[in-house]
């Protein structure tokens, strides 16, 4: 295990440099750039600004020089927020995306994995149709209907929960993370049921079966571990995304996570904030990944490879 | 006393009768063997009165005297647990692969409500089945341990809770030649020793005297025959029984005459074929070691051994279809490239049937395609379409299939037929040799015997030879002229048919004789 997490990590670095490098020069393919303002700056302001900031010498150069910073720890000052360093800014709305998204996780894989288990334990029967259906209705709404709904339900009509930005204690995060989760419970309850599903017409289900066992404690004891394994190829990617802001639930809910600055980094062109956040972010699918694949042999030990 | 009975059981699915009319009864340490061909119904007659398969059961069917028919699942399960063990075919998939073999003899011992053992217990209920090394065998998962390994541990599940009755549906067919003997072996002996009922879904017919005190042999959901097993063997009443008993080689019976070879096509020298071991471990695994043999026009060679003895893997480098490391392989004296390098004149000279001919045909394709593909790809490209329509009849007629095939698809056909059409397809590019790996052994005995029929009938007609790859040694001492046994990838004997199971001089073959008696 150790091997493939090492090996892993050495395919990491060049993976990820690859990723900064086409992040860098596509940034600087699009058309525009961080000083194009509603009003033209004069040119000698612009050409003061560029070589402050060091994007008067050639792409080349800007690149190493970038990967020279990076390797240092240096993200390089925001060119938009102009007070701030990209570090700072990230190190500020990072914890809010990181709680918000982390609490999603663990509560949509709850959710999930509950509901497509006990659907495969009522197959066939009307709760395995209701859970499904509920299941594809909560993946197909996106984000931006489920939170402004929930808002209006909870926040508005009954009053119980606040709507907007940070309160007092955690009661502000109940509604974005409910909603942030519920797209992702969706989809885990259908991988699972699914698996699941996949697992029952096995012989070593029929052995069990042999053996007498309860119908729930066969699923949960015998199929739910192999069958969780589609799951865990979803979680990898889906944690990440989920991890690095949900751009729409922390607009809807006036939360000041990493999502906004994603965004807005990508539509001023705020080069090294936008490069940053995409470092983070492939960074995370990388680690998650090689978690899913820890999973795997944790689910199904034939997966482990050899020792 | 009578453990077990059917009485005039019947089994169906939706609205179609599958099994009707069986009437058996098993005593305590009472072995009674149901056989027949696949579809016959036998493992749905073991498993459907246990509410283990997906047809329902009538008539009348009792444990301990107890009516099984119409029991809830909840009651069905509950006498499951407390006094039936079930032994399957797959050793390979009945075990759970997130579970230690700890963890699975605990859930056994303790389905009938007892405790679970401790650590001494188990190793004890290991030692039982004869697994070496139970130690350390306890804390492995089921992929770690081999086939054999594998149905010792599922047959310690299955004795755990001291049942009164075991179902064994199928218990060695997944298995290596070499290991059957030692499996129905500790199978029978446990259930005699401990004085446990048996129901035995078997296959194995030329060993079924053996292994069971009585035989029910099915045919399409009924009754065929029953009686004392070593009298149905011996001398069966019924035509089908007479039909199956004969189609069943056996190593006992006599020898009939084969065609006689005429000049050397193949010679094999020295070869050997190496792969490098999977993963980043670093070494190789020789799955060849220098082997060297010849054939000759007319005459089939059988080549025998048990699982990963490396025969398919010679078999495959012969025939250009594998790699090859060191060796060579001459055709008529003309010494034959390596895989890649192969002209299509090489490789119509021989061509392949494998083992599962249902998986090694397109199911999407038409019989009169599947047929042609290696007729316009290696023997006459140009010919035109009457010219190919009339070469598919003739080929169909020549592996005795009937003309209106032509237009079936292959999802269409049966084992038989589809390994028929594998055949015709082998013939039409007008090979001299084929390379016929385990080309029967999936396929029941009365199919089976026909497609080796098949395989005479060719040999006479084409004077084909036959590198025929098999585990059945019955089958090659009655179908090959001389008879290779391979043992780790050596050719460790190489001898005339009467001559090996005359007087072997391998241990190897000594060995895979007494184990397929």
């Amino acid at each position: 295990m150790t091997r493939l997490i090492l090996r892993r990590l050495m395919t990491a670095i060049p993976t990820l440099l690859a990723i900064i490098m086409l992040s860098f020069i596509l940034m600087r393919i699009a058309p525009g750039g961080p000083f194009d303002g509603e009003r033209p700056l004069a040119p000698e302001t612009r050409a003061a600004l560029e070589s402050a900031y060091g994007l008067d010498k050639s792409l080349p150069e800007q690149l190493l020089q970038y990967l020279a910073n990076i390797l240092t720890g240096d993200f390089g000052p925001s060119l938009v927020y102009r007070d701030f360093t990209v570090t700072e800014l990230v190190a500020q709305s990072l914890p809010i995306s990181l709680l918000l998204g982390g609490l999603a996780l663990v509560l949509a894989t709850l959710i999930g994995i509950s509901a497509g288990l006990f659907a495969a334990w009522r197959a066939g029967k009307w709760q395995d149709e209701a859970i499904m259906l509920g299941a594809t209705i909560l993946t197909a709404l996106p984000t931006f209907v489920t939170g402004p709904l929930l808002a209006l339900i909870f926040g508005l009509w009954f009053g119980w929960l606040p709507v907007s930005g940070q309160g007092e204690g955690l009661r502000w995060l109940i509604l974005p993370v409910v909603a942030l989760s519920l797209p992702i419970a969706g989809a885990i309850a259908k991988l699972a049921r699914a698996g699941l599903a996949g697992q029952l017409g096995l012989d070593h289900i029929r052995a069990a079966r042999g053996r007498g066992i309860a119908p729930l404690t066969i699923l949960r004891r015998h199929a739910l571990r192999p069958a969780l394994i589609p799951v865990a190829s979803y979680l990898g990617p889906a944690a990440a995304g989920l991890l690095t802001g949900a751009v729409v639930i922390e607009t809807v809910f006036g939360l000041p996570g990493l999502g906004r600055y994603f965004v807005q980094g990508a539509l001023n062109r705020d080069y090294p904030l936008v490069l940053a956040v995409v470092t983070l972010y492939a960074s995370l699918i990388i680690l998650f990944n090689l978690f899913a694949d820890l999973i795997y042999g944790w689910l199904d030990p034939r997966m482990r490879g050899e020792q | 006393m009578t453990i077990f009975s059917l009485s005039d059981f019947g089994v169906h699915i939706g609205a179609r009768q599958l099994v009707s009319g069986v009437s058996l009864e098993i005593e305590a340490g009472e072995i009674v063997a149901l056989a027949g061909a696949s579809g016959s119904g036998k493992s749905l007659t073991a498993m459907t009165a246990f509410g283990l398969s997906a047809g329902a059961g009538k008539g009348s069917a009792r444990l301990d005297g107890e009516e099984l028919i119409g029991l809830p699942e909840t009651a069905l399960a509950r006498l499951r647990a407390q006094h039936v063990g079930f032994v399957f075919q797959q050793p390979l998939t009945a075990l759970t692969p997130h579970r230690s073999v700890a963890q699975h003899l605990g859930e056994a011992a303790a389905q009938a409500g007892g405790k679970r053992p401790g650590h001494s217990a188990m190793i004890a209920m290991l030692e039982q089945v004869g697994l070496a090394d139970p130690q350390s065998k306890l804390k492995q998962f089921p992929h770690r341990l081999s086939g054999g390994e594998r149905q010792r541990v599922l047959i310690a599940c299955a004795i755990a809770h001291a049942p009164r009755l075991l179902i064994a549906d199928e218990p060695t067919s997944a298995l290596d030649a070499s290991l059957r003997r030692e499996i129905i072996d500790l199978l029978t002996g446990i259930c005699r020793e401990k004085q446990m009922a048996m129901l035995l879904v078997s296959h194995d017919l030329a060993s079924i005297e053996r292994d069971a005190d009585r035989l029910l042999l099915l045919k399409d959901g009924e009754v065929a025959e029953k009686g004392k097993a070593a009298k149905i063997a011996s001398q069966p009443t019924s035509k089908y029984g007479k039909a199956l008993m004969a189609a069943t080689p056996r190593l006992t019976e006599k020898l009939t005459p084969l065609p006689v070879p005429t000049d050397r096509l193949l010679e094999i020298r020295d070869l050997s074929v190496r792969f490098r071991k999977p993963g980043w471990r670093s070494g190789y695994i020789d799955a060849v070691k220098n082997a060297s043999l010849d054939l000759a026009r007319g005459e089939t060679l059988a080549v025998v051994g048990g699982s990963g003895s490396g025969k398919s893997t010679l078999g495959r480098a012969v025939a250009g279809l594998g790699p090859v490391t060191s060796g060579e392989i001459s055709w008529q004296d003309e010494r034959l490239p390596s895989r890649g390098k192969r002209s299509r004149k090489h490789r119509q000279l021989m061509q392949p049937v494998f083992q599962d001919p249902v998986a090694s045909l397109n199911p999407r394709w038409s019989v009169t395609d599947i047929i042609l593909e290696p007729a316009q790809i290696l023997a006459s490209p140009d010919a035109p379409p009457g010219q190919r329509k009339s070469l598919v009849t003739e080929l169909l007629r020549e592996v005795d299939l009937p003309p209106e095939f032509a237009s079936r698809r292959a999802a269409q056909l049966s084992g038989g037929q589809a390994q028929r059409v594998a055949i015709a397809r082998a013939l039409s590019c007008q090979p001299e040799m084929l390379l016929l790996d385990e080309a029967t052994s999936a396929l029941d005995p009365l199919v089976a015997d026909g497609v080796s029929k098949l395989f005479r009938k060719l040999q006479e007609e084409r004077g084909l030879a036959l590198l025929f790859i098999t585990h059945d040694l019955a089958l090659a001492r009655r179908c090959a002229h001389r008879i290779a046994v391979m043992e780790a990838g050596e050719i460790v004997e190489c001898a005339t048919r009467e001559k090996l199971f005359g007087s072997p001089s391998s241990d190897a073959a000594k060995r895979l004789i007494a184990a397929s008696g």
